[in-house]
């Protein structure tokens, strides 16, 4: 029933969209408090990092929803530096907005900061970062899932038992979250052999980490699954497999997905086999939602997870998907998430 | 007298040569070459299959690519300059590369041609920054970094450059890597085993013999030196210091972008990246380069051996499964013991270079 | 009226085979200026620097007020109260601190000062020891916005500052105007009077004048002459100084060949006057006058370096417009420069390397050396001017002074020239090496112009057949050097009228 709600619903967006090219009035009427006057409603996101695809897919995301309701959207980017991200939350109280995303960052930093909002009467959304708050619902997609789809692919593909490489650098929070995956994998399937791990994130990285695992293949080859849980390694990694002439023995299980990804998924014969990914702009698009219900008086509850969705090469291949645009339209599990929607919520045009 | 007010003064009385240092000149000699051979040996001992040809072609196909930025550095700090840029550059010649191909839709040609230019026309730009407007070296290719890592992601708004992608202006980009661009980082030569040896390690070995003649036997490089040594004393000597200059920082940027485009055909898409590690670890084998056959001064002969020394080190630290963060140690701590062999054991040589 | 202060007895000092200090005997009186006298090369800088503490004597022994003294290093020197002020005024000074941070600058760099400047303390320590020697200077403007003088004086006063027994000044005038110098000699009559033993290096006869009580002469290594009677007798001093060198010299004066280099109406300044004269091949001329007389600032336009105001410079007949050193050199006007540590030895090179360096092109063929080429021409220059070393491979950093210089001539006689300026070549090299280079350099002369620029005239009467003063930018004086009358020359240097006007410069 939700499914073909949410679908009815974008597809009168979309229609609206397409006739009126105006979405936000068609749905005023509707939406509760403050949402019955939306352009006076002002927003924030305060961002710890922007620059790469993914957080320019999260932002679009962010401005597709905050066009659809109609609210008034800042944007604050604080370039990795976690000082002056807090500060930002304070410039956006000075500037009177309702509610405040915040977009990764530290939570030694964020976690007073995000106090101090709230003691202004703010709401506040946190993605992927972690402010210790039990008033802010934390959004986040699920790193435990998206590793669980990828593991879970590699063994309907290659049986319980086989000989891996693993691609990780520990210390990074997503990173550290699909590991605990991994790990429980491990314990499980006896049959799954670790033979080697390594990564950096030096830059290049899928350059470094393409050295390193040529490496890795020559001294051990017998490996045949190279589970690589980020895309940036996962590039490396195929890079090697391509050069050592390993195309065919080996499959990349990785997560996260671009348009780039997709193209090196879609050559002939690729080692890349699957990946499991949640679409940045629907994570945007959340944040926005469930900043939204508080503003409006709803609960979405204190962990707004976005459930990812695997994506292997056969469905790239079937539907002919060319780009992240291809495979929101043809994959709907990957265009929206059915999460923080009530009723009077509009979505963005598809 | 006069003749000693100088630097002799100082330490005429303390610092004479001690003469039974046979042993010490042999170390700096081929205390390095020693050191690599050693740890050849070691690696093909503890880490199985380590020794073979694949393995050798995988290590210099590893340093290819910072082993010409790393040329590149030693043509400017043989002129005493240095050049901050070269990372930014080569991420700079991956970009354009790609924009030209799959935004532009143009051949591998133009997109080579293209990123040369670039190459060229931003070392010519630090020259004259430097030479004309009296900048100092590192500020100006500093700023010339900061410069290029925005700029290449201007067109693109910080994205990525893949086939598919959709511009900020909302079109696709349908253009693709053509294939002979992508052999230039990817095609291999049959040399006794058939797909042996990939093209970027060709390039890499030409590379570095061209700008070893250059410097070692043509005297333009001779007169680069000579600026590097000393730049007044080479002036009033005759030479055009100001386009010995000039000419090394473009030397540096094609080289860069050289190197760029490599990792542009390695990686078959534009990948954002700042470059800084390309720069770090260029940086760090023109330096240990220093130190190989006792030099003292930066050599194209050193800077090949410096790389490969690195490219050895992680090959066979990676092969025995050592973690990202040993390997970063590792490489600083190779950095340290070349430049002490460089600085300390053969600064008595007078090799007078700072 | 005074006590002896510092007893210096059967000093020698040695480097390698060149014996500087052949043992030396002197006595320095407290409450008198002794003037230290000698040809450069004459051993004057290593005696102050074995007095400083900067070289250790071979032999011999120094007393202050009737202690051993033998300094380790120039800070125990100075401890002991031996303080000194030398020749560079920029060592003296730190330009970026204010005056009152450079008086004092010994005493924040003593170990167990306070961690934290208290600049009111200081400038009013500073103020202090600047009124002790009637110095009237603001201590708080920056040392940089001094004059030269100014900052002499200040480099004075801090050497002061410590209290010393015996001060030594290194040719402290060597770039002070009359007026300048007149400033300090106030503040030295003072310091005399207060009872330091000062040590006045200079051989600027105007100075010795001025201050001497007594004068010592040096040369080569030993004391050539000690004149303590009033009234004191300047010119056998002089004598004693410059020796019997001349007369041991014979120069063998040619005639000069065609005109090569003619200069019509060149002005080194806008406001200076105009120089005409022709230079012919076979002569060496030698161009003498003081610091700031305008000589370097000729080479520099004969060797395209910077452009005359004003006036054209014909080369066999042809306009010769040199736009840059590589031009000039083309031109086949070669500049062998002073000061080669800075202006011309390339440290990092060997000696075959630093004498082909100009002419690269001519020893390589489409652009790659020959190294067969520059070892013959390196093996020959090596010959011809006795270059002692071990191979034409030896680092330019193994060689002596000396020697190193011979590399830096040797290296512009390596090809044939038209003109050849050397400045300043025999600047800080022995006698002998002199004596070689001099010789290497008249012996090439035939078929090309050779103009020696030097200040010191025994440097001059040794090398030129014509020898022309320049002041002020232009040319104050011609002589042929067969028939020359020193005191005129000296006085058209010194740029008086009055022939009787020793000034030997520096």
């Amino acid at each position: 029933m939700k499914l073909t709600r949410r679908l009815f619903m974008s597809l009168a967006g979309g229609f609206a969209a397409l006739t009126t090219g105006f979405v936000a009035p068609s749905f005023a009427a509707e939406m509760p408090a403050p949402f019955d006057d939306p352009g006076k409603v002002k927003i924030a996101l305060v961002r710890y990092i922007s620059t790469g695809d993914f957080f320019q897919a999260y932002l679009s995301g962010v401005e597709a929803q905050a066009k659809a309701i109609g609210v008034d959207l800042r944007i604050f980017d604080s370039r990795q530096d976690a000082a002056l991200q807090a500060d930002m939350v304070d410039q956006a109280i000075a500037l009177g907005v309702q509610g405040i995303i915040v977009q990764h960052g530290l939570t030694e930093s964020m976690q007073e900061a995000v106090q101090r909002a709230l003691d202004a009467g703010i709401k506040v959304v946190a993605f992927d970062v972690n402010v210790k708050n039990p008033k802010v619902p934390q959004v986040e997609q699920s790193d435990r899932d998206l590793a669980r789809l990828a593991l879970e692919q590699a063994i309907k593909d290659n049986g319980e038992s086989f000989k891996a490489g693993y691609v990780y650098v520990p210390g990074i929070a997503p990173l550290d979250r699909r590991d605990e995956t991994w790990l429980k994998f491990k314990a499980k399937y006896s049959g799954i052999v670790e033979k080697a791990v390594f990564g950096t994130l030096d830059n290049p990285i899928a350059n470094s980490v393409a050295n390193q695992a040529r490496s890795v293949l020559q001294a051990n080859p017998d490996i045949t699954v190279m589970f690589a849980p980020y895309d940036e390694f996962a590039k490396g990694v195929k890079i090697a497999v391509d050069e050592a002439g390993l195309t065919s023995q080996i499959k990349i299980y990785s997560a996260d997905v671009s348009t780039a990804d997709i193209s090196a998924m879609r050559e002939s014969g690729s080692a890349w086999a699957a990946t499991a990914a949640t679409n940045p702009a629907v994570v945007g698009e959340v944040s926005v939602r469930t900043l939204a219900m508080l503003l409006a008086g709803e609960d979405p509850g204190h962990n707004v997870i976005i459930p990812p969705t695997l994506i292997t090469q056969k469905m790239l291949n079937d539907a002919d998907i060319k780009n992240m645009e291809d495979l929101s339209a043809k994959l709907p599990q990957f265009a929206h998430a059915a999460v923080s929607v009530p009723a009077w919520m509009p979505l963005p045009p598809r | 007298m006069q003749s000693e007010t100088n630097k002799g003064a100082q330490d005429a009385g303390t610092n004479k040569p001690d003469n039974g240092s046979k042993l010490t000149d042999f170390a700096i000699r081929y205390g390095f070459l020693a050191l690599l051979l050693g740890m050849v040996l070691f690696f093909s001992l503890a880490a199985e299959g380590f020794a073979g040809p694949y393995s050798a072609v995988f290590i210099f196909q590893s340093v290819a690519i910072t082993g010409i930025l790393a040329l590149g550095v030693t043509a400017t700090l043989v002129v005493d300059g240095f050049d901050l840029s070269i990372g930014s550059i080569a991420t700079s010649a991956l970009m354009l590369s790609a924009y030209v191909m799959v935004v532009w839709e143009m051949n591998a040609f133009f997109a080579v041609a293209a990123c040369l230019v670039m190459g060229a026309f931003v070392g010519f730009i630090n020259g004259i920054l430097i030479v004309k407007m009296r900048v100092p070296d590192l500020l100006a290719t500093l700023g010339m970094m900061f410069l290029l890592i925005g700029l290449q992601r201007i067109p693109t708004e910080g994205r990525s450059i893949a086939t598919g992608m959709r511009l900020p202006g909302g079109e696709v980009a349908n253009g693709k890597f053509p294939p002979e661009f992508l052999a230039l980082g990817r095609h291999r030569l049959d040399f006794f085993i058939d797909n042996l040896i990939p093209l970027s390690v060709v390039f890499l070995v030409v590379i570095a013999v061209l700008v070893w003649v250059f410097l070692e036997l043509t005297r333009h490089g001779r007169l680069m030196y000579a600026i590097g040594s000393n730049e007044r004393a080479a002036s009033l000597a005759g030479t055009n210091v100001n386009r010995y200059k000039i000419i090394a920082y473009m030397i540096s940027g094609v080289l860069a972008s050289v190197g760029g485009i490599l990792l542009s055909a390695r990686l078959g898409r534009g990948d954002i990246a700042s470059g800084n590690n390309l720069l770090l670890d260029a940086v760090a084998a023109a330096l240990i380069g220093f130190a190989v056959l006792g030099a003292a001064k930066p050599n194209a002969f050193g800077t090949a051996i410096g790389a490969l020394f690195v490219g050895i080190l992680l090959q066979g630290m990676t092969m025995m499964n050592a973690p990202y963060y040993t390997q970063d140690f590792v490489k600083g701590a190779v950095l340290v013991v070349a430049l002490v062999f460089t600085f300390a054991l053969s600064g008595r040589r007078g090799g007078g270079h700072t | 009226m005074s006590s002896s202060a510092v007893k210096i007895v059967g000093l020698t000092k040695a480097f390698a085979a060149n014996r500087v200090l052949r043992g030396i005997d002197l006595v320095l009186n407290s409450g008198e200026i002794t003037v230290l006298m000698g040809a450069n090369g004459a051993g004057k800088s290593t005696l102050v620097k074995v007095i400083c503490g900067v070289h250790a004597p071979d032999s011999g022994s120094i007393e202050l007020y009737g202690e051993a003294f033998s300094p380790a290093t120039p800070s125990a020197a100075i401890r002991a109260g031996v303080v000194t002020v030398h020749q560079s005024i920029n060592d003296g000074v730190v330009p970026d601190l204010d005056i009152a941070s450079n008086l004092m600058l010994d005493r924040l760099a003593e170990p167990g000062s306070s961690f934290f400047i208290n600049k009111r303390k200081i400038r009013a320590e500073a103020r202090k020891v600047a009124a002790d020697m009637a110095l009237n200077f603001d201590v708080t403007q920056l040392v940089s916005e001094l004059t030269l003088a100014e900052r002499q004086l200040v480099a004075i006063a801090r050497a002061m500052a410590r209290r010393p027994k015996l001060l030594i000044l290194d040719e402290p005038t060597s770039s002070l105007s009359a007026t300048e110098a007149e400033r300090l000699f106030e503040l030295l009559d003072r310091l005399r009077d207060s009872g330091v033993a000062i040590l006045y290096i200079s051989h600027r006869m105007s100075d010795i004048r001025r201050i001497a009580d007594r004068i010592v002469a040096m040369r080569d290594g030993e004391i050539a002459g000690m004149f303590e009677d009033k009234p004191l007798n300047y010119e056998s001093a002089v004598d004693a100084m410059l020796g019997q060198t001349m007369s041991d010299f014979d120069l063998d004066f040619k005639s000069p060949g065609a005109p090569m280099l003619k200069l019509d109406q060149i002005c080194l300044r806008k406001t200076s006057a105009p120089i005409s004269i022709d230079f012919y091949g076979d002569e060496v001329v030698a161009i003498t006058g003081l610091v700031g007389s305008g000589k370097s600032e000729l080479a520099d336009v004969l060797f395209g370096l910077s452009k005359p105001a004003s006036g054209k410079m014909t080369l066999l007949d042809k306009e010769y417009r040199p736009g840059s050193s590589e031009t000039a050199i083309n031109a086949g006007v070669f500049l062998c420069p002073k000061d080669r540590a800075s202006n011309a030895v390339i440290q990092g090179f060997d000696i075959t390397e630093n004498i082909t360096l100009p002419f690269l092109t001519r020893y390589s063929s489409l652009s790659f050396l020959s190294s067969k080429n520059e070892r013959n021409v390196a093996l020959n220059t090596i010959d011809k001017l006795d270059i002692v070393c071990q191979s034409a491979k030896d680092g330019i950093g193994t060689l002596s002074g000396g020697n190193q210089q011979k590399v830096m001539v040797g290296r512009w006689l390596s090809q044939e020239s038209k003109v050849l300026v050397l400045d300043e070549p025999f600047q800080g090299v022995d006698i002998k090496a002199r004596r070689d280079i001099g010789q290497k350099i008249r012996d090439t002369a035939k078929g090309r112009v050779t103009i020696v620029m030097a200040s010191e005239m025994d440097e001059v009467l040794e090398i030129a057949d014509r020898i022309i003063v320049m002041g002020e930018h232009t040319i104050k004086g011609e002589h042929k050097n067969s028939d020359i009358d020193i005191n005129l020359v000296l006085a058209q240097v010194a740029g008086l009228g009055a022939a009787d006007e020793l000034s030997v410069s520096n």
